[in-house]
């Protein structure tokens, strides 16, 4: 039993955490996006390779492996479909050795649309679209019958599909969309803990500075109790990620249930984290002019994401309810 | 980073086990809040003692296993699982004890260990007094310098356990002109058979005589039951204060027994989808609590100090502690009210006596009041 992050976790995670305060920072999140800041350097550490299997040109890693580094690539609300490129397209074009080699040199972005996901998320930066029917998957040329669907969230843009498009899909033989969509929501997951902890961060450092009544606003108890609150809403969450992320990638029989308990949570922290960052921020938070808002959508984003909390809940409860089996 | 347990992991699973399975009483013991209840709990004590189960992390020569933190946690799931008793000797075996590792000399490890886990001698704390209660510093108790030990004054009250047990340990003022902080000694002190200390039960809510005030006038103590230097007491409870909120205090093991009977409870009654909704929420907190105590005992074990982080889960497990409890009395309605004498008690009173003791969490160990502003202050970093 050892359930502590390895050095190589914490290796990969501070290498995507450098890459990103460097080429990542707020304003490349507010403007950038159609450059997909980061995401060449981030292929050249092996960020888009680490599912790859290695005679693919991959690193043949765990999903756990990446999990750190997911977080960061939230906290940095990296724009781009990092989770479905990451997490989702190894499975999905696990018979396409070509388009493994794309994958894993960073020069094949994938979007996908899975399970019950309605939209496909930043369909536009993707170079392959990734679209589940009748349990199996398929891909489309980039480009095609996409309308995009303005929302909260700048960054994260949303498209349809028209159903047309399916036409000229092709079918991926090899390709497990169920492996796949508990892996980018496990992603999706460790993506809001990120978030959640940059939001929790940034949200410490403005009620250190900003004063009211002669004193800075973190110095009252009733800020602090909040933030305390939000400390241990993702202290708890983040856990049952890593285990979320270890159950899928030994497929335990309880992974659905674990990898519902980590969306749900990590959803459930960072929407607290939202919240509290909000109202500890005041009306400058209310504002386009700070960067919280772009944080806050992405947090609304992510959580509804494969799958809102409601959904995972319910599905947690009949699982619950009629074997709570354990694991370890 | 994995989730496996190794081989011996689980062979010391299965032997704790099939120790409870054969040994654990099929009835629950009389409450260990009553004079006959704390003595049956006492000789529950015994035989883990005689299993060497009584404190299976220490080292063999005090009574021990010498075993890891993961397989000490292993045997408090399986321990709560087996629906074993209540721990009377609690704050002497995971709060004085790690206390006396870390600060003891040896030959106070060598006299009070093995009695402790033995449970010849059951522990009492005493920390908090009338006027100091979340404001610890506070405390005014004196131990006055005598003839190769000190002289205790003062007034004990919330001492849990103190109503029958034998010993007691606190902080005691020897300097009244230092700082608060300073200036502040921890004394061992008998609570039994000695002048100068007064012991009186206090009744809790529930009834029971759960702790008791302690009335010390002029006791004597040598001071070979000093633990550590004089005036370094604050210094010395604080390590103590952190494994009581830590995981000494409440392993994962309790709340996940409860977290299980709870979804049976649910079973049974049919809980409507808003209950049981909340019911699997709680399950899976306890599934947190517990993943998240197997990383901290790897840190702990690779000699990480967890310090004021503790602070999390002792307001996690408290409040989650609290609301299964209550989701449970609004499973059962009414007779989650009923006690163990009621012909109609649920699970013999066990729920309602659960909640009862739930109560207290939010409270002891420094009330979750407290706990957040450490985290606020220590973790997050947020001014004074």
């Amino acid at each position: 039993m050892d359930f502590a992050l390895t050095d190589d976790q914490l290796a990969l995670a501070a290498t995507v955490r450098e890459v990103l305060r460097a080429h990542c920072p707020p304003e490349e999140v507010r403007h950038g996006r159609d450059r997909r800041p980061a995401w060449a350097r981030l292929a050249g550490v092996g960020l888009f390779a680490a599912l790859v299997p290695e005679e693919h040109g991959g690193l043949g890693l765990r999903l756990a492996d990446t999990v750190p580094a997911l977080e960061e690539t939230g906290r940095a609300a990296m724009p781009g479909p990092v989770a479905e490129t990451v997490a989702a397209a190894p499975a999905l074009l696990a018979g396409e050795p070509d388009s493994l080699g794309g994958l894993a040199s960073g020069k094949l972005p994938v979007s996908v649309r899975l399970g019950e996901q309605v939209y496909i998320p930043d369909a536009d930066l993707a170079e392959l679209l990734v679209v589940e029917s009748g349990g199996r998957a398929y891909a489309l040329p980039a480009g095609t019958g996409l309308t995009h669907q303005p929302g909260v969230d700048p960054v994260r843009r949303l498209f349809s599909l028209a159903p047309s498009a399916l036409d000229a899909a092709r079918p991926l033989p090899g390709g497990d969309p169920r492996l796949a969509l508990r892996r980018v929501t496990v992603a999706t997951a460790a993506q809001l803990v990120g978030a959640a902890r940059h939001l929790l961060d940034t949200t410490v450092a403005y009620a250190g500075t900003r004063r009211q009544f002669g004193a800075p606003i973190g110095s009252f108890q009733a800020v602090k109790h909040r933030l305390a609150d939000v400390a241990i809403a993702v202290e708890f969450a983040a856990p049952l990620v890593y285990r979320a992320a270890l159950s899928v990638d030994a497929a335990r029989p309880t992974a659905d249930r674990d990898v519902s308990a980590a969306k749900a949570a990590a959803g459930e922290a960072a929407e607290q984290a939202a919240r509290t960052a909000l109202q500890v921020h005041g009306a400058i938070g209310y504002t386009d002019e700070l960067d919280l808002r772009l944080w806050l959508a992405r947090v609304w984003s992510l959580a509804a994401a494969y799958g809102g909390t409601a959904p995972h809940r319910a599905r947690l409860r009949e699982s619950i309810l009629s074997d709570p089996g354990r694991w370890p | 980073m994995d989730l496996d347990f190794t081989p011996a992991e689980r062979d010391f699973r299965a032997e704790a086990r099939a120790w409870l399975r054969e040994n654990v009483p099929p009835r629950p013991l009389p409450s260990m809040d009553t004079p006959a209840g704390f003595e049956a709990h006492r000789a529950w004590e015994r035989r883990l003692a005689a299993a060497r189960l009584s404190a299976v992390s220490w080292p063999e020569e005090y009574g021990g296993r010498g075993a890891s933190l993961v397989e000490w946690l292993i045997f408090e799931e399986e321990y709560w699982a087996a629906g074993a008793p209540g721990r009377v000797s609690q704050n002497g075996v995971f709060l004085l004890a790690p206390t006396l590792f870390a600060f003891g000399t040896p030959d106070q490890r060598a006299r009070l260990l093995p009695r402790m886990a033995a449970a010849d001698d059951i522990w009492a704390q005493a920390w908090s007094e009338p006027e100091a209660g979340s404001d610890l510093a506070a405390l005014r108790s004196r131990a006055v310098r005598a003839e190769g030990g000190w002289r205790l004054y003062g007034h004990k009250t919330w001492s849990s356990r103190a109503a029958y047990a034998d010993w007691a340990f606190g902080l005691f003022r020897t300097d009244p002109a230092a700082p608060r902080h300073r200036g502040l000694t921890y004394l061992m002190f008998p609570l039994t058979g000695a002048d100068g200390v007064t012991v009186r039960p206090i009744a809790q809510l529930g009834g029971g005589h759960g702790f008791a005030e302690i009335l010390l006038d002029g006791l004597y103590v040598p001071d070979d039951l000093v633990l550590g230097a004089p005036g370094d007491g604050w210094r010395i409870a604080m390590a103590t204060t952190s494994s009581e909120r830590g995981l000494t205090l409440r392993s994962p093991g309790r709340f996940l027994a409860t977290a299980d009977r709870l979804v049976r409870l649910a079973r049974h009654t049919g809980a409507d989808p808003a209950l049981a909704d909340e019911v699997a929420r709680a399950w899976l907190d306890a599934e947190a609590y517990r993943l998240h105590t197997f990383a901290t005992a790897r840190r702990i074990a690779a000699g990480e100090e967890i310090g004021p982080a503790a602070s999390m889960g002792k307001v996690f497990w408290s409040e989650l502690d609290v609301r299964m409890h209550r989701l449970a009395q609004r499973l059962l309605g009414e007779r989650g009210l009923l006690s163990g004498a009621a012909p109609d008690a649920a699970d013999g009173g066990r729920w309602l006596d659960g909640f009862l003791f739930s109560l207290a969490g939010p409270i002891y160990a420094g009330t979750n009041e407290i706990q957040r502003t450490i985290i606020a202050e220590r973790v997050l970093g947020l001014p004074r």
